[in-house]
């Protein structure tokens, strides 16, 4: 190749002539300036398409709340429909626009806007709903597709953001306010949608005025240059600086549509500074000085964000409040001459303080510890690098307003535990036979997005193992019942190495015989123990692992008293399989995953496998029962109505270090812990410490009482439990209590010349 | 029965048990329990229970009387575990749901059938029939390990209903013969001929 082209130089070396010379010097270095520029720009155009793509196409995951159903029967409160509407972004108006709501006292007309379910699309409606008693009573769809069932728009409660920027909140050009971006445009860049990345008539304009103005005080770059120099670190000013950004502005104009430049510059202006983190983005910064969403902010907000634009350390309103009102002002004038703001809307704007929180705020994901569960699920199925950047729609099974009940619970009820403020909570709350988490606390101040003792305390569960011990016994029908005698004696245990171990009483009291179900509901540690040993603590530990607890359940005796450490979201799961008759249902937070465009990519489905004998758990479940109603539960009826029927277990470790509560109702699990952080000792038993808060937050939601099926094989039988024997319905200590067929006492005792029962059955015929 | 003779006799204080979480009203859906709610009238003595759908007519007056037990309740010596001879119903909008799912399973639209279904589930999920339902849709899907699981849920849930239980078994049955468990599926067929 350099052969060819040496001679052609040396013919045209051979014609020599001074004008022509330097006249072809001139256009050789032309061309050559134009293929240098044009290089120049090719490269220019790399860049700035790779910073403008690696900005655009990090989109964060969206997660979503499970939808609302709205149908007949459905359990929601007037007031909880209200929060769950606002929580979907809805605005009360007049019902008839899509996404707002009427309500008057107990009546709503809504307008749905229609959502693309992972199943299929969900149809606008407009409804009418009348609430009461904490159900929807009648629906109507006014207008659209009939249907007896409808879904709400889920309500978007967080995203999976890049761990380097955790703290940016990607807005969509859609759900950004249009009094935001009209009052940018009036401001920042007028003519953005005519121009072509510069424009020359606003620098002429500005220019002037700086002129005029003795100094600068209006710049000329549009928003496309603003958003290129946003897309290099340094902030030097130099004109070949000036000259590449207007380049580059040019070139990302005709790469790009004007509203994907508008949303990336959006999520890219500089608008603050909190220690070595800087504020980027509208969506950011609102949570930043305001501690609101972008959607919820007032116009006075929006001019002061709008207003930091031009400089967000000058105008910083925490710090220079002065400053940022005058330019906000300024900025409300512009909004009224445009037409955005009336003359009254607009002197009330710049009447209002600068309504700046004082302490910023980061956290976007309202439910941290939710979240929390949620992306360790994913992390099963998805990597972390993809939920950050590829837009994925997380639909999870969060029930926002239980959640909120849930939050409200911890926050009141911990202080009110007699003890010290040292303590800490924790709260799982579970559909009782489809396993799905409806919230979950993490700690005494559930913003707060650090250790999650749902997901991480790991702590012995104490008696919390009771109703596994006596199940593994209950599944042996010729040998337990839940009538037989349990003795309730004192005993050491001399172990192979000479230590001995003697167990005792909570209250240190021993009562002799006991009916093996009051044993349970009144939680008698001696019986327990001599029971667990006499099935076997390997079969007590198959027990637990069956029901799904996980990682070493030790084999000592004091297993038997509930050493094995749990956290609560493993209570929940291994209470699950006790509530749901033996049924073991995996605990799911996930429904879907979808990419953005709905393409659905896994669905985590309802999973059921029997790992009990269903009459032997149905057998627990009595005791269960009585545990709530006469045993160590019973106090959960100062918060709850009589009428609902429970049933739990509470659990206490040595000295009140954990403090426990497990129970169900019909269609509700939920797993309490209190305790210290530091493994402390407190005053608490499970009845004092956790219990207060699981029935508070109980009683603030809906739901059935707990009635469970009676499986096949069960009978239930009047017997006197005290003497193991059948009896008369009406004698004084007669119990109707449940038997596996075949396992119910043969004997039968009378309770004659007991007079109060004779009365009483003669009421009954009487009223029959 | 027993029980049934039980809550014949039990007369007026069978109305407790209705509170108590019978879930097997005509109403479909157990006892609803509000906010603060009233409190339950107690028996006079110890446990009842309800009595299963024989009683449906009384629970119907029952339950219409409930608002007033407000003002009078009765007081007692203590309160009884509660249990029902039977699943709940199906509540309109999940007997759309369900139908819903048919369709979807007509269409060989197997992962939209289970969608439905399990919308269907978290509305009623004491109901036997949306269990065998999702069995039915995960025979379809040749999945017949957790085919008979949710069976084995559904009957857990048929309580004294014969048609629902011979359904079950019955279903049961052919699940097992097609996994081979011949002996099994044997013992499930003579279940479903003894109702």
């Amino acid at each position: 190749m350099t052969r060819s082209r040496s001679p052609k130089k040396r013919k045209s070396g051979r014609k020599p002539a001074a004008g022509r010379t330097l006249l072809r010097l001139l256009l050789r270095t032309g061309l050559l300036a134009v293929f240098l520029l044009a290089g120049w720009m090719v490269y220019l155009d790399a860049q700035v398409t790779s910073r403008f793509e690696g900005r655009r196409f990090e989109v964060p995951s969206r997660v979503y709340a499970r939808p609302l159903e709205l149908y007949e029967g459905a359990s929601v409160s007037a007031s909880a429909l209200a929060r769950e509407l606002e929580l979907a972004g809805y605005r009360q108006g007049d019902g008839r626009r899509a996404g707002t709501y009427r309500r008057s006292g107990r009546e709503f007309v809504i307008t749905t806007r229609g959502f693309e379910f992972p199943d299929g699309h969900e149809a606008r409606r407009r409804l009418r709903l009348t609430l009461g008693d904490g159900q929807v009573r009648s629906m109507s769809v006014l207008e659209g597709q009939r249907s007896s069932i409808v879904r709400l728009e889920p309500a978007h409660i967080g995203g999976i953001y890049p761990e380097h920027r955790e703290d940016r909140v990607l807005v969509q050009l859609e759900d950004v306010p249009r009094e935001l971006l009209a009052t940018l445009l009036v401001v920042e860049d007028r003519d953005f949608y005519d121009h072509f990345g510069v424009a020359p008539t606003a620098i002429a304009r500005a220019m002037v005025a700086n002129l005029k103005a003795g100094g600068i005080v209006q710049g000329g770059s549009t928003l496309t240059q603003q958003l290129v120099k946003n897309f290099f670190l340094t902030r030097e000013q130099t004109l070949v600086r000036k000259a590449n950004e207007a380049l580059m502005s040019i070139l990302l104009e005709l790469h790009y549509d004007k509203n994907d430049i508008l949303e990336t510059y959006l999520n890219e202006v500089y608008l603050g500074q909190a220690g070595n983190r800087s504020i980027h983005g509208f969506g950011l910064a609102s949570q930043f000085y305001f501690g609101e969403s972008l959607n919820d902010l007032a116009a006075h907000q929006i001019a002061l964000l709008v207003a930091m634009v031009k400089g967000p350390s000058y105008y910083n309103p925490r710090r220079n409040p002065g400053r940022a009102t005058e330019r906000r002002n300024l900025v409300i004038g512009q909004m009224q001459q445009a037409g955005l703001l009336s003359q009254a809307e607009a002197s009330a704007a710049r009447g209002s303080g600068l309504g700046v929180t004082p302490r910023p705020s980061f956290s976007e994901n309202r439910y941290p510890a939710f979240i929390d569960l949620v992306r360790r699920h994913l992390a099963r199925d998805y990597r972390e690098e993809d939920l950050q950047s590829e837009g994925l729609r997380i639909f999870t099974t969060l029930n926002p307003t239980q959640q909120e009940v849930a939050e409200k619970t911890v926050r009141e009820q911990l202080p009110r535990i007699t003890g010290n403020d040292s303590l800490e909570a924790a709260l799982v709350v579970t559909t009782k036979d489809s396993g799905e988490v409806l919230a979950l606390v993490g700690g005494k101040d559930p913003q707060f997005a650090g250790f999650n003792r749902a997901l991480d305390a790991r702590r012995p569960i104490g008696s919390l193992i009771k109703p596994f011990v006596y199940l593994t016994a209950l599944q042996q029908p010729d040998r337990y019942t839940l009538v037989t005698p349990v003795q309730d004696r004192a005993f050491a245990l001399e172990f192979d190495d000479g230590r001995r171990w003697q167990p005792s009483n909570y209250d240190g009291k021993q009562r002799g015989e006991v009916p093996l179900h009051r044993a349970l509901s009144h939680s008698y540690n001696l019986p327990v123990v001599r029971v667990g040993l006499d099935v076997g603590i390997p079969r007590v530990q198959e027990t637990l692992r069956a029901f799904g607890a996980q990682g070493a359940i030790p084999d000592f005796p004091s297993m038997l008293l509930g050493t094995p450490a749990l956290t609560p979201v493993e209570v929940a799961q291994v209470y699950q399989g006790l509530a749901t008759g033996g049924f073991n249902t995996p605990l799911r937070t996930i429904r879907d995953v979808t990419s953005s465009d709905n393409e659905r990519l896994s669905r985590y489905n309802l999973e059921v496998r029997q790992v009990a004998d269903a009459a032997a758990v149905h057998l627990v479940q009595y005791a269960m029962q009585e545990t709530m109603q006469e045993g160590t539960g019973r106090s959960a009826y100062n918060w709850l109505p009589d009428s609902l029927s429970l049933a739990g277990k509470t659990g206490t470790t040595d000295d009140g270090r954990d403090a426990w509560f497990a129970g169900f109702s019909d269609n509700l699990l939920a797993v309490a812990w209190v305790g210290r952080d530091d493994n402390g000792p407190t005053a608490l038993t499970g009845a004092t410490g956790a219990l207060p808060v699981w029935a508070s937050m109980m009683s603030a939601v809906p739901q059935y009482g707990f009635s469970p099926v009676v499986p096949d094989g069960v009978n239930y039988h009047w017997v006197d439990s005290e003497r193991a024997a059948l009896t008369n319905e009406y004698c004084d200590n007669a119990r109707l209590v449940p038997f596996i067929a075949g396992s119910e006492p043969e004997q039968r005792v009378e309770c004659e010349g007991n007079i109060g029962g004779q009365i009483r059955s003669w009421f009954e015929g009487l009223f029959q | 029965m027993m029980n049934r003779q039980i809550a014949f006799r039990a007369g007026a204080l069978a109305f407790l048990l209705v509170l108590g979480g019978c879930a097997t009203g005509p109403g479909g859906d157990g006892i609803y329990a509000p906010m603060g709610g009233d409190d339950r009238t107690r028996a006079p003595e110890p446990p009842r229970t309800d009595a299963g759908k024989d009683e449906a007519e009384e629970k119907v007056w029952r339950k219409s009387e409930q608002p007033q037990q407000d003002e009078d309740p009765r007081e007692d010596e203590r309160r009884s575990p509660s249990y029902s001879e039977t699943g709940s119903q199906l509540p309109a909008a999940a007997l759309s749901l369900v139908r819903e799912g048919d369709r979807r399973l007509q269409q060989g639209n197997t992962a939209g059938a289970i969608a439905s279904l399990e919308r269907a589930q978290r509305i009623a999920p004491r109901s036997a029939e949306v269990y065998f339902k999702l069995a039915e849709a995960y025979v379809r899907s040749d999945n017949l390990g957790t085919a008979e699981q949710f069976t084995l849920k559904g009957l857990s849930l048929a309580g004294n209903n014969e048609s629902m239980q011979r359904s079950g078994w019955r279903l049961l049955a052919d699940i097992r013969r097609a996994r081979g468990n011949v002996a099994g599926a044997d013992q499930a067929e003579a279940r479903a001929r003894a109702l």
